[in-house]
């Protein structure tokens, strides 16, 4: 009786540790048809970015299924490329910023663009670190205001930081998009790694966030009323503009608009990595990009897919911005990004 | 001897199969992770946000800055404020259920559970719908010329401080509805024959037989409120941080997770503390969870 329960119990045990392993298992079983032709794609990337008509119909195509998983920060996408993103992912999403850092520490995998003869309608001006990625979308980050409600008029990012303005900003997060502005507004390099001027743009961003109501749902906030000002994403301005008609973009007169690109990088180690290529080339066909632009008015650097998209796509308030002559590129910035950091976490702590 | 050895033996096995699978469970996903988390506290960070592998206090050194200990001090006021509101709210409607027959207590507590069924995030964006600027609430108030111009409810500490409560009340409503229930009628009438008015019965036979109750409902309200984090990110427009923000910032937008794990051995020590005093308050045996 003992020797039956020790045996039953060492069953159970070993059991449960077998079902632990199930998944490496199946990891391997995967592995092995990816030698022929992958049956599976797995992608990080920004919720709400993409149609999901497309992936259905790339699936379709390929006879495929894609599996799309959803970050909530940028520095997400980096903890999984830093984090052996290649076991669990085939295409991240990741923006220009990081790019010199991702590749110089072997994050990512050179692309081989002969296979993705698509991304030839990108315009080469907004590719930086070609061969290790492919540009999706862009972002220009506008402040936009409800010309009914806002009691200033704004031309410029210091009118952000106008006690007028107490309470009634919403903005996106993150520090890498808040401390350009000020780095601008102060008339610094948007990128600057010097720590003196990054301080110093801690302290504008104070009075700033003393105006912020919210961080995030930017445009919500602005179109249900409840602040007055969003600094928010073009595409996001689009359908905040499409909405509430008071909604205009701010006329800036000197300052420069920040201009962000989100990129498909294949993680070093990816398994499936032909369909990762035939994924890019099928969101680089102008007309399939085209369809995409509908659902999701963001500027884009693919020149073809522009002009194959719709009247409405191009006729967008947001996309006849004049001064989107005046734009600067989040670069990256190496380790001082550790000195923004610390002070982000400053601000949010609060003092 | 060895008919003493025999016996002994015996009785082992059974322990192992009780306690076995719970001791291994608890090991791997409790002390391992909690000694993980100890581990990355005393590691360093990386420029990318990686955790590099070389010892160091500066995590440490970094949360005395007294920055951190408001942070905790407001965290700990608004998880106090939470239970002490929950409890006032909880109890009574606790008593009224208790007091109710079954199926009209069984159809209650499913009322309040009903919420429950849905998603967390669901309901915190519930209450940002109804409470906004265009929302029903501003509408109503402004239509029927109560106000003048819409109330910024929202991203105000009052409306975290509300969605804490609501998403604590069950558990701090059952476990006292479960001792309440057990409350024999006869002492309360054993208590009004012998003069007692319903005021002193409540002070010193209900209150002290449901004491129990109200702290387990203690714990279970003031731990998870303590650490929660989407309230606040949600109902507080990410202005309005406790310590579980800051821990979530160093895993997310930070990325600082050797600061983020001392954090949290911050946040669990003061929860043990926290417990340690209660179990010297009071004994370990009463706590009754549902």
């Amino acid at each position: 009786m003992k020797k039956l329960l020790a045996m039953l119990l060492v069953g159970v045990m070993t059991l449960s540790l077998a079902a632990c392993g199930g998944s490496t298992d199946a990891d391997t079983a995967t592995d092995d048809t990816s030698a022929e032709a992958s049956t599976e794609l797995n992608i990080y990337m920004w919720q709400q970015y993409i149609s999901d008509d497309l992936i259905a119909a790339f699936e379709e195509e390929n006879n495929c299924t894609v599996n799309l998983s959803y970050m909530s920060d940028n520095a997400d996408a980096i903890n999984k490329l830093t984090a052996g993103g290649g076991d669990e992912y085939d295409l991240i999403m990741t923006c220009d910023a990081y790019m010199e850092s991702l590749i110089a520490g072997g994050y990512v995998e050179e692309i081989n663009l002969d296979n993705v003869p698509n991304s030839a309608n990108i315009n080469d001006a907004y590719w930086v670190s070609k061969g290790y990625c492919v540009p999706y979308l862009m972002n220009y980050i506008y402040v936009v205001y409800d010309s009914e409600t806002c009691p200033i008029e704004i031309t410029g990012y210091n009118d952000l930081i106008d006690p007028a303005l107490k309470g009634q900003i919403s903005t996106i997060d993150g520090a890498r998009n808040l401390f350009p502005m000020a780095l601008v507004a102060l008339g610094y390099d948007p990128n600057s790694t010097n720590e003196e001027e990054i301080a110093a743009a801690y302290e504008w961003l104070v009075k700033f966030n003393e105006n912020v109501a919210a961080y995030g749902n930017a445009e919500q906030n602005l179109t249900n009323g409840t602040v007055s000002v969003a600094v928010t994403y073009d595409g996001n301005a689009s359908w905040a503009m499409a909405e509430k008609d008071t909604i205009k973009i701010a006329d800036f007169t000197d300052d420069a608009i920040q201009l962000g690109m989100d990129l498909y990088v294949i993680p070093t180690g990816a398994k499936h990595v032909d369909l990762a290529e035939k994924f890019l080339n099928y969101i680089c066909d102008p007309e399939v990009m085209a369809k995409n632009l509908d659902e999701f008015p963001y500027s884009c650097p693919n020149d073809a897919a522009v002009a194959a998209a719709s009247e409405t796509y191009q006729n967008d308030p947001a996309r006849q911005f004049d001064y989107k002559e005046n734009v600067f590129f989040q670069e990256d910035v190496g380790d001082a990004i550790t000195i923004y950091n610390d002070y982000y976490q400053k601000l949010k702590v609060g003092e | 001897m060895s008919t003493y050895t025999a016996p002994k033996k015996k009785n082992l096995l059974p322990k192992i199969a009780m306690a076995g699978p719970v001791s291994v469970w608890m090991i791997l996903f409790v002390t391992i992770p909690m000694l993980y988390v100890i581990f990355i506290s005393f590691m360093s960070r990386g420029v990318f946000g990686d955790v590099v592998y070389e010892f160091s206090t500066e995590s440490y050194s970094t949360i005395l800055d007294p920055t951190y200990f408001q942070v905790i001090l407001k965290s700990l006021k608004a998880a106090g404020l939470t239970t002490v509101l929950c409890l006032l709210i909880g109890y009574p409607f606790a008593y009224i259920i208790a007091r109710k027959p079954k199926d009209v207590a069984a159809k209650m507590i499913t009322l309040l559970m009903i919420p429950f069924w849905t998603n967390s995030l669901m309901r915190l964006n519930s209450w940002l719908l109804l409470f906004q600027t265009s929302g029903p609430v501003n509408n109503f108030l402004v239509n029927t010329g109560i106000v003048d111009k819409p109330i910024s409810f929202i991203y105000t500490d009052e409306l975290v401080l509300i969605g804490l409560i609501t998403n604590m009340l069950p558990f701090a409503v059952l476990p006292m509805y479960s001792t309440i229930e057990k409350l024999e009628k006869s002492m309360l009438e054993a208590s009004a024959d012998l003069g007692a008015n319903p005021r002193t019965t409540f002070c010193r036979i209900t209150l002290p037989i449901t004491f129990p109750g109200i702290f387990s409902a203690i714990i279970l309200t003031f731990i998870p409120s303590l650490g929660i984090y989407t309230v606040t990110d949600m109902l507080g427009g990410g202005k309005v941080l406790f310590i579980g923000n800051i821990i979530k910032n160093q895993f997310g937008s930070i990325r600082n997770w050797p600061l983020g794990a001392a954090l949290s051995v911050l946040l669990i020590v003061v929860t043990m503390l926290l417990i340690f005093i209660y179990t010297r308050f009071a004994k370990i045996e009463d706590m009754e969870v549902v």
